[in-house]
Parts: structure tokens; C-alpha cells; sequence
């Protein structure tokens, strides 16, 4: 057990959200292990009436998960979308946790998610030697989902190809998934929900039919929203991984991550933090998530070839390789900002350097 | 007996409140917080043609920048208790402190507004209310993000109809605000309020003296404790004696929805008043119907501007919104949930459709109407005072007139005549005679007045009391409205002809803002030359030369970096206007005289000079350049040259190479030595294959020089070697003596010689 890499949300929080359905005393829809109130409350943390602290697994935008959970109360599909690395999929896999108790009824979408695994497939064996029958029939996690009552989760809605997307159309709107081959239907209890996630930045992979647009309440993730925020939420994940991938390095000095958390700002959103001057755009995401994995190959190479504190040159070379992505737009844009804004920068003289022998 | 009643400023709650307790009270006067010197034009509220958002405008006649504006909305308290009482005859005061002191003490230094925290001209009296700080800390003590939610769920958007209560418990909230939390106001306006509600007082009094049983108050909520206790009346009158005084006049001006939201920077403005009109409109409905007669005005506004969204839609926003307000636990869903279900349900859950939704109809862009016999707006007499002193009539007939600008009032004319077009009133066109790209000290303009430019006049207005202030507004406006660089570039040049100075700094920023994002070069080559004029020779007056500079700076260095990218794949067109930003940029960089600059532009240079990677034009070009700032020596330009124009190049870009590294001018070679030495010893030292093989490009080149360039070359390559001056010398030419005697007859006469 302990030597599982990464445990569920359900396993990993057991506790919270039991002490969160002791102290619940509200409404719960049909199904949910807990009330609306109280799965926004297990997501964003707070305090609850016995004195027990639940943890914040989502820091940013309250609303943005009130408006996700009462989507799911109202029976409409979740759409979470948004570039990659906002966390899209730890907020449905801890939605699902907290609604149904179990983030496991997951199909994960690529190019080739067939029909079978969003519908059902068959045990050939037992079909050739007893014909169809409901004991031949392997359900997909939709299926199990739907008679179940629960949350299913499907990852990467947009990887999937066009024609097996449209699978969910009648499971969305009709509620039922139909068996022609038994001629029968297996029917959606209550509390049977989807949550899909979807990066924008993929647009036109597979972009979903309107169709089934209209079936899903799409709320979008954005990135944190203040440098606070967001060096909260790089300083505790490097934290957790170092100690994960047991790092022998001193965790990384506020300052360090700071600067790293300001250039991933300043270039996602244009300009800099003052706000006086305008930058252009890298075509990267410059996602939080890639912030953090600058900082952690940082912190691998203090620590295997340097003297294990984080430094300027051991975070350049990752943070031009997080930034340049197309060799010719980005470098124009890296180059730009370094000679504009970097330089300028007293206290950032090193990084400037480190990053001028690194292109 | 007075009855108090708290409002917020164009709170529709609140007016329909309002109207339900006068009409239970019917009153016999009342007393509204506006300017007492309004009551003068007050009677046009109710005036067939008037039609709000229109605003109360208080100015100084003798100084028009001192002003005041009171606006007012259909669903603003104060204007239903204004057309409550004129409607019913009933007498209407305005009871705040006269705007004559008002304006006066603006002027005091003990007075004075930081200008930094004075929203252009908008009004300090309102912006001073129960905005912001009060309201917050109601509403994060009823556990809500900020006030401006708290109270419309509270105050505007309920729905029962104990007005009496509402008013009550809008006094005892304010009381307690006012007795808990000491208010953080920097004195000068602590003293302000103080004098305002003074002021109050004392005209509550005299509406008592004077007799009226049932006087209603209307004032902001927040000064409804400081009316409730009434100290003594010599207190009062001690505070406002021996205040200063202007003379101030009153009139309307039309108002816009835009600029009655807060995010024009309205002080004490709301911040969505389409929905405010929503409200006041449909206030008899029930709550669900409201939210999904709004979703459906949404719907209908998405589908004009050709975003999907059926019915279908419309029902699960309203869903969405009503389970957003039962998670919440509020009684129906206020604007946030609606907006926010209709960004998940109908947008997809972007932010650019609400943007959309947020400008038509959350704000909404209604614009007001004033009656044509209101009194004249400070702007047109600010206009009239200066064609007086400038001695320009308006006239309807158009006019020639010719301006010399060393003339200072010529110069003031221009500069009116130039605001007045930033301000889209085009009483004069420059014509282009007399005046080349650089600006001569003559323009001329044709003027002609139309009677339309009165309305443009009044629109104006809002930008501003004085022409001058007007067009810096509109300018800084137009400035960061602005999406490409040449328009933005035009635009400082505007500004500069219109000797704006405050507009300067603003639009020179936004147009460094837009460099930094523009990706395409040329622009960036193109919108040099200009800034570094204005850099070198001060052009802009009285303007701070290290803003220039420093957009120059910003402008440079990404032009450097660029350059290589923008020089890649031209065709023979682009090559040529490449060319010509190329030289312009290299002069304007010299101009500048900047050494960083130099050190970013040269090494830039070197890598276009680089063989292959460019047009040859650019290239021979760059090369060129190179040459002659010394940055590379003789021996490495040959070494360009013969790699440029060896056999293994195809003709065409060699010949290229080579015009551009001339200029596409044989003058050059004659005055410039060194440069004719680098070709002579290069062309000596090919060997007769190579040369005959090289001869068609050479002649290719040559052939584009005029014809006495191309005599002048070659006596210079007979004297080989020899210096300018003997070039001069070689020039033979035979004289026919006889035919050159006879002009000089003439030429004497011309010359007056033998008078």
C-alpha cells in the first residue's frame, strides 16, 4: 500500500471527507455522499463547525467551484476546460471523490478511445459459447456509472475522435445508454453525472459537435489569478514532490520561486507586473504546472551537481527550455524580454546572465 | 415633522422605495441633496423633451475648468423625488452645499483635492458618499465578497414593499457604520463633509421655519445619522460662515449609461446601470421571472451578434442561476449567478461573449437628451471666449486662411483649429499647400462652420470643460483605444500639432505599449525616424525628452532583434521599402547619438550583411553601412564584395547586392574615396575569366547611374587612383568661346553689373 506511487483522492483524504459527512447535515441529492455545500467546502478547505480543518485541494476562484458543483446538481454534464496545468483533472477527480466516493469510473480519452470503452464490450468467450447475453457484456465505467448512481469522469474529451464523442449525446440527454444487441437499455440512476476536462489549447483536434456542446456547462479553469496565489501553490507542490522523488536539496528560497512564478506571469499574460510595460506572448501555455517543473529539474540539479542550494544557473536552462518552444517566434520573445525587462532589473542581474549563456 | 430617507445614489430599490413612502406621506416640501443653485433650471426635469441619463452641470462662467456634475438615471431616487414634487407642485430645495463654495474652496490650499485622487471632472460631492468603504464593511460583515453585491441583494433587488422598514433600517445601518467605524479621510475632506452636512441642517431648519409640516428628506444614506441629530443651529452657521465664493451657473447636460458606471472612473457611480434599468422597469415581476426575462434579453443580443443560443439555453441558465443562488443561500439569483451561468451555459465559459453583455446591456450605452432651451454647456463658452480673443468667426460660408505660425496668435489658431479636429469638429481643413512633411512655418486651412457642430459641442462636453482639456481626454482615450502602430503614430502627431502637452506622456506610452507587442518589424523600423526628430530637435514642446527617449530605447532594441526575422524571404518590392526603413532607422539611430543604441544596431547589421540570409539589396545594403561607420575595414568589405559577386551566385541577386551597396547613386563612388579604392582594388584584382564573366553585373549596376555620373566614373578610373579633387579637374569639356560670350550681355543686365 505505501508503496503505491499515488494513492486516489478518496484514499488519500479518507479521513476529511469523513469527518465532512459526520458534520454535513444538509440536503444531499440523491446518491451524493455529501451536500453541495459541503463538496465546495472539501475542495476549497475551511473549518468546520467540530473544530476540524479540511485542506484546500483547489486555491484560487471560490465561485469557480460553486458553479461546478451546482452544475452537477442540476443534471447537466461538466465541461472543465482551460490550458493545460490548471488543474483541471485533480478538480474532477476530487469531485468525484467527494460526490460519489470513488474517482476510479475514469475513461481516459485519446485518438484511439473506441465506441467500446465509453459503451460496453463484449467477453468474446462467453459470447461465442452462449450468445449475447447480459453475462457477456463487459460495461465501460460510463455503463457502471450510470447504474450505479455516481460520478463518471472522461479525460480529455477533445483527444477522442468526433464520432465516438457523440456516443454521449444520448447518455447526456436521454439518460439511458441503448443495448441493440439485447435489445434492452441500461437506464441512468440518480446521481449519475459526467465530468469531462478538455484543454483549449488543442482546439480543433476533435472539437466537440454543438450537439453536444449544448449538453455540458463548460466552466473554464483559469490560471491563479494573483502572484500570491500562485507562488502558494508552486512552493507547496515542489515541496510535495521533492519530498516524493526524495530530493536531498534544501527546499527552494522563496526569492527563487518568486522570480521563476514572475517571468511565468508576466510573459502568459503580456506584460509586466507593474503593468507599465507590455511583452509579447511566448506560444507555449506557461502553465503553473510548468513552473513547478522548472523549479524541480532546478532543484535536481543543485542538488546532484552543485551544492544543493537552488541558484540562477541551475533554473536558466530549464526555464528557457519551458519557454522556448518554437525555435523561432519564442526566442524572439524571450530575447525581448530578457533584454527589456531582465536587465533592467537590479536584483535580477544573475539571472540575466545565467540565461544569456544558455541561448 | 421631517422624514429621512437614506438612499443610494441611482439605486432602483431605492427609488421605487422612495416613491411608495412619499406617496404614503405626501409631503408638503422636499428637500433633495443636490446644489441649491440648480433650482434655478430645475423646472426642465419634467420638461416634455428630456430624456435621462442627464446630469446637473454647476460651473464657474469665469473658469470653466471648476465644475461639477449631478447626474441622474430614470431609476436615480433623487430624479423620481424631483418629478414627485414638480409633478405634484409640490416645493423641491436642494439642500447640499452650495456649489459656489464648493467650486471656491477647490482653490484653497487648505482645500485643495490631490489631483491624483480627483476623477477628472466628476463630481467630488458624490464621489465622497456611501461608496465604497461603508457599504464593504456591511457587506463582509453579512458574509458577502463586497458591498456592491450586499446591497443590491438587500436593497435593490428585493422585492417586498415595506418601504418604511427599508428606510428605517437603512438609518440604524448607517448609524452604526458611522458610530463604529471611524471613517479614514484625509482631512481636507473630512472637513468637506462636515461643511456639506452643515448645510443640510441648516436648510432643514429653514424648511421648518418656513412653515411645511411634512418635509421629506432625500440624501445618501451615509449622512442620513448626521441629519437625524440636529446640534445647535449657531454651531451650524458658525462652521459655514466666511466661506469662499464663485460664480457658478447651472444647466443640464446630456449623460451616458458608460459614464455613469463606476469603470469610467465616476466616482460614486454604479456599476451596471442597464441592469439597474432592468430592474426599475420590471420591478413588479417575481424574482424567477426576472432572471429569465434578462437571460432571454441576453439570448436575444447573442443571436444578433450571430452567437449560438437557442432556448434551450435560456432554461439551463436559469436553472443554473437558481441552484447557484440555493448553494449561495440567497433568495433569488442577483446578476453574479445569472452572469456566471450564462458564461457556463452559453459562452462556453469564455469571458469575451460577456464582455460583450457587459457593454450593450449590463451598462447599456443609452445616451440622454437634454430640451433644446437648456443654457449653453461651459464647453461652447470656453470655445466662443477663445474665437473672440483669437478673432476667428464662426462662419457659415467657407473661408481661405493662411496661417504663419512664428505668429503667436497664428500659432494659437492652429492650435485650436487642431483640437477642434481631435474633438470631430471640423471647422477647418488643413490644406496641403505650403506645407511639406517636415512643417514649414505656413498653414493653410479652409473653414467653414456648420450649425451640426453645436450637438457635436454638447457631446463633447463630457470630455472635458475647456477645448483643451477636452482633446487631451479624447486623445488619451483615442490613445488606448488604438490598435496599430502608424494610427497611434498619427496620433502623437496630432497631439503634438494640437499642443497638447498633458496628452503627450499618455499616448506615447500606449504607443510603447503596442510596440512591445507588435510582431511586425516594419512598423517598428517605420515608427523611429519620427520619435527620433522629436528627440533631437525637441520638436515637442515642453515635453519631457526622456519619455521619448525611452520609448526609443524599448522601440531600438526590439527593432534590433527583429531585424534578422524581418529581412528574411522579401520579394523585389518589399527589398526596396526594406531598404528605405533600413537607411531611415540608421540615420534616425545616428541622430539619436545614443551609444547602446548603436552597440544593438550594428551587430544587427553584421548578421544582414551576412551572405544568403536576405535579399541582396538588403544585404549589399547592410554591408554597405558597415563600411561606412568603420565597423569593418576595408580588407573585410572586399572580402563581402567578391563573395557577393563571385560566379557561383546567380546574376540577379549579385546585381542586387551591388545596387544596394551603392545606394543605387554613383556619386558616392566619386567623392568617396575609400569606398573607390575597396571597388578599383577589387575589380583590378580579377583575373580576365572571372572579369569577363563579372562584366554583365557590373554593367547591370552602372547602367542604372545617369549618364554624367557614368562619363564622371570613368575619367576618374583613367587618373586611377586619383583623389577627389582631380576628379573635379578631370572633367574636360570643349568650350565653344563664341556661342559662350553671348549670354553674358544678358546675364550682366540680370546682374545689374553695368549700371
Amino acid at each position: 500500500m505505501m508503496n503505491t506511487l499515488r494513492q486516489h483522492a478518496e484514499q488519500l483524504f479518507a479521513h476529511e471527507l469523513d469527518e465532512l459527512q459526520k458534520a454535513d447535515t444538509r440536503q444531499r441529492p440523491t446518491n451524493w455522499n455529501l451536500s453541495p455545500w459541503a463538496v465546495a467546502t472539501y475542495l476549497l478547505g475551511g473549518r468546520l463547525d467540530n473544530g476540524f480543518e479540511v485542506s484546500a485541494k483547489y486555491i484560487g476562484n471560490r465561485r469557480v467551484i460553486e458553479i461546478a458543483v451546482a452544475t452537477l446538481v442540476t443534471d447537466r454534464a461538466l465541461l472543465l476546460y482551460g490550458v493545460p496545468g490548471t488543474a483541471k483533472s485533480w478538480v474532477s477527480e476530487h469531485l468525484a471523490a467527494a460526490i460519489s466516493g470513488d474517482s476510479t469510473r475514469l475513461v481516459q480519452g485519446t485518438a484511439g478511445t473506441s465506441e467500446e470503452q465509453m459503451r460496453y464490450g463484449w467477453n468474446y468467450a462467453l459470447l461465442l459459447s452462449k450468445g449475447p447475453s447480459k453475462e457477456a457484456l463487459v460495461p465501460s465505467p460510463l455503463m457502471k456509472a450510470m447504474s450505479d448512481g455516481r460520478i463518471a469522469r472522461v479525460e480529455e474529451l477533445t483527444r477522442i475522435p468526433a464520432d465516438v464523442q457523440d456516443t454521449l449525446i444520448t447518455i447526456l440527454s436521454e439518460k439511458t445508454l441503448p443495448i441493440p444487441e439485447l435489445s434492452s437499455e441500461a437506464q441512468a440512476n440518480r446521481g449519475f453525472n459526467v465530468i469531462a476536462t478538455a484543454n483549449n489549447r488543442d482546439k480543433g483536434v476533435n472539437e466537440l459537435s454543438s450537439a453536444l456542446k449544448r449538453r455540458f456547462n463548460t466552466v473554464v479553469l483559469p490560471v491563479p489569478a494573483t502572484e500570491a496565489e500562485e507562488i502558494a501553490i508552486v512552493t507547496k507542490r515542489v515541496g510535495e514532490m521533492g519530498k516524493a522523488l526524495e530530493l536531498p536539496s534544501e527546499p527552494p528560497a522563496l526569492k527563487e520561486v518568486r522570480r521563476i512564478v514572475q517571468v511565468f506571469r508576466e510573459l502568459r499574460d503580456g506584460q509586466t507586473a507593474d503593468g507599465k510595460t507590455k511583452l509579447k506572448q511566448p506560444t507555449g501555455t506557461m502553465s503553473t504546472a510548468e513552473a513547478i517543473s522548472v523549479l524541480n529539474s532546478g532543484i535536481a540539479l543543485a542538488a546532484h551537481f552543485g551544492d544543493g542550494t537552488l541558484r540562477a544557473g541551475d533554473v536558466a536552462a530549464g526555464l528557457v527550455g519551458a519557454i522556448i518552444k518554437d525555435p523561432v517566434q519564442d526566442v524572439v520573445v524571450w530575447k525581448e524580454y530578457l533584454e527589456t525587462v531582465v536587465k533592467e532589473r537590479d536584483d535580477w542581474k544573475d539571472l540575466y546572465r545565467a540565461c544569456r549563456e544558455v541561448i | 415633522m421631517t422624514h429621512l430617507f437614506g438612499i443610494r445614489h441611482h439605486g432602483p430599490g431605492c427609488a421605487r422605495s422612495l416613491i411608495r413612502a412619499l406617496e404614503d406621506l405626501s409631503p408638503d416640501c422636499i428637500l433633495i441633496e443636490g446644489p441649491p443653485e440648480a433650482e434655478a433650471v430645475l423646472a426642465s426635469a419634467i420638461h416634455a423633451e428630456i430624456e435621462p441619463p442627464v446630469a446637473l452641470l454647476l460651473y464657474c462662467p469665469d473658469d470653466t475648468k471648476k465644475a461639477s456634475f449631478y447626474p441622474f438615471a430614470e431609476f436615480s431616487p433623487e430624479w423620481q423625488a424631483i418629478r414627485f414634487g414638480l409633478t405634484r407642485s409640490v416645493p423641491v430645495r436642494f439642500m447640499d452645499l452650495p456649489q459656489a463654495h464648493d467650486l471656491a474652496l477647490r482653490d484653497e490650499p487648505s482645500m485643495a483635492v490631490d489631483p491624483s485622487d480627483r476623477t477628472d471632472q466628476s463630481d467630488q460631492a458624490e464621489a465622497d458618499d456611501i461608496s465604497g468603504d461603508p457599504l464593504d464593511w456591511l457587506g463582509r460583515a453579512a458574509g458577502y465578497g463586497d458591498g456592491e453585491t450586499w446591497w443590491n441583494q438587500m436593497v435593490e433587488e428585493r422585492r417586498d414593499a415595506d418601504s418604511a422598514g427599508l428606510f428605517a433600517a437603512i438609518q440604524e445601518a448607517m448609524t452604526s457604520v458611522r458610530a463604529e467605524i471611524p471613517r479614514k479621510l484625509p482631512p481636507q475632506s473630512q472637513q468637506r463633509e462636515a461643511l456639506r452636512e452643515a448645510h443640510m441642517r441648516k436648510t432643514i431648519r429653514q424648511a421648518e421655519k418656513d412653515g411645511f409640516q411634512k418635509i421629506a428628506v432625500v440624501c445618501g444614506a451615509w449622512h442620513v445619522p448626521a441629519l437625524a441629530t440636529m446640534p445647535s443651529a449657531k454651531a451650524d452657521n458658525d462652521l459655514l460662515k466666511g466661506l469662499p465664493k464663485v460664480k457658478v451657473a447651472a444647466t443640464w447636460a446630456p449623460w451616458t449609461y458608460g459614464r455613469l458606471a463606476a469603470a469610467s472612473g465616476y466616482g460614486a457611480g454604479v456599476l451596471s446601470p442597464g441592469w439597474y434599468e432592468f430592474l426599475w422597469k420590471n420591478q413588479a415581476a417575481e424574482a424567477s421571472q426576472r432572471s429569465i426575462a434578462w437571460i432571454s434579453k441576453v439570448a436575444r443580443l447573442m443571436r444578433e451578434e450571430d452567437i449560438d443560443c437557442s432556448s434551450a439555453h435560456v432554461i439551463e441558465a436559469a436553472r443554473l442561476s437558481d441552484a447557484l443562488a440555493a448553494m449561495r443561500e440567497r433568495p433569488a439569483a442577483g446578476l453574479d449567478e445569472i452572469n456566471e451561468s450564462i458564461r457556463t451555459v452559453i459562452c462556453m465559459g469564455e469571458d469575451a461573449p460577456l464582455k460583450l453583455i457587459r457593454a450593450r446591456l449590463i451598462v447599456g450605452e443609452k445616451l440622454g437628451r437634454v430640451p433644446p432651451d437648456v443654457p449653453t454647456v461651459p464647453l461652447q463658452q470656453d470655445l466662443e471666449k477663445q474665437q473672440r480673443s483669437l478673432r476667428l468667426k464662426p462662419e457659415a460660408l467657407a473661408k481661405e486662411l493662411d496661417l504663419d505660425l512664428r505668429n503667436e496668435n497664428d500659432l494659437s489658431r492652429s492650435h485650436l483649429l487642431h483640437r477642434l479636429k481631435l474633438l470631430g469638429i471640423q471647422w477647418g481643413e488643413v490644406r496641403g499647400t505650403g506645407r511639406s512633411a517636415k512643417g514649414t512655418f505656413h498653414e493653410v486651412w479652409q473653414l467653414q462652420w456648420q450649425p451640426e457642430f453645436a450637438v457635436a459641442i454638447i457631446e463633447a462636453c463630457r470630455w472635458g470643460h475647456t477645448i483643451s482639456d477636452a482633446a487631451t481626454a479624447l486623445a488619451i482615450d483615442q490613445a488606448q483605444q488604438a490598435e496599430s502602430l502608424p494610427a497611434l503614430s498619427a496620433l502623437v502627431d496630432r497631439v503634438l500639432l494640437a499642443h497638447l502637452p498633458h496628452a503627450v506622456e499618455p499616448v506615447t506610452r500606449a504607443l510603447e505599449n503596442l510596440a512591445a507587442i507588435a510582431g511586425d518589424a516594419s512598423q517598428l523600423l517605420e515608427a523611429i525616424p519620427p520619435l527620433a526628430n522629436i528627440f533631437r530637435y525637441g520638436n515637442v514642446r515642453q515635453t519631457d525628452a526622456s519619455l521619448v527617449g525611452h520609448v526609443l530605447d524599448g522601440l531600438v532594441t526590439r527593432a534590433c532583434i527583429s531585424l534578422g526575422g524581418a529581412c528574411a524571404s522579401l520579394d523585389d518590392d518589399a527589398a526596396a521599402a526594406m531598404r528605405k526603413r533600413i537607411i531611415a532607422t540608421h540615420q534616425a539611430i545616428k541622430l539619436i547619438g545614443n551609444e547602446s543604441h548603436l552597440a544593438d544596431w550594428m551587430p544587427a547589421l553584421t548578421r544582414l550583411a551576412m551572405l544568403g540570409g536576405t535579399h541582396g539589396l538588403v544585404c549589399g545594403l547592410a554591408a554597405r553601412l558597415l563600411f561606412d561607420e568603420k565597423t569593418e575595414d576595408a580588407d573585410a568589405t572586399a572580402t563581402r564584395m567578391s563573395q557577393a559577386l563571385s560566379i557561383g551566385n546567380d546574376p540577379a541577386p549579385a546585381a542586387a547586392w551591388l545596387e544596394g551597396f551603392l545606394h543605387q547613386s554613383g556619386m558616392v563612388l566619386l567623392h568617396d574615396d575609400r569606398l573607390w579604392q575597396t571597388l578599383d582594388a577589387w575589380l583590378a584584382s580579377l583575373i580576365d575569366e572571372s572579369f569577363i564573366r563579372i562584366l554583365p553585373l557590373v554593367r547591370r549596376t552602372f547602367s542604372l547611374f545617369p549618364g554624367t555620373e557614368r562619363t564622371q566614373l570613368g575619367a576618374r578610373a583613367k587618373h586611377s587612383g586619383a583623389a577627389s579633387p582631380a576628379v573635379q579637374t578631370a572633367v574636360t569639356v570643349e568650350w565653344n568661346e563664341a556661342r559662350a560670350q553671348k549670354p553674358l550681355a544678358v546675364l550682366e543686365k540680370i546682374l545689374g553689373l553695368n549700371s
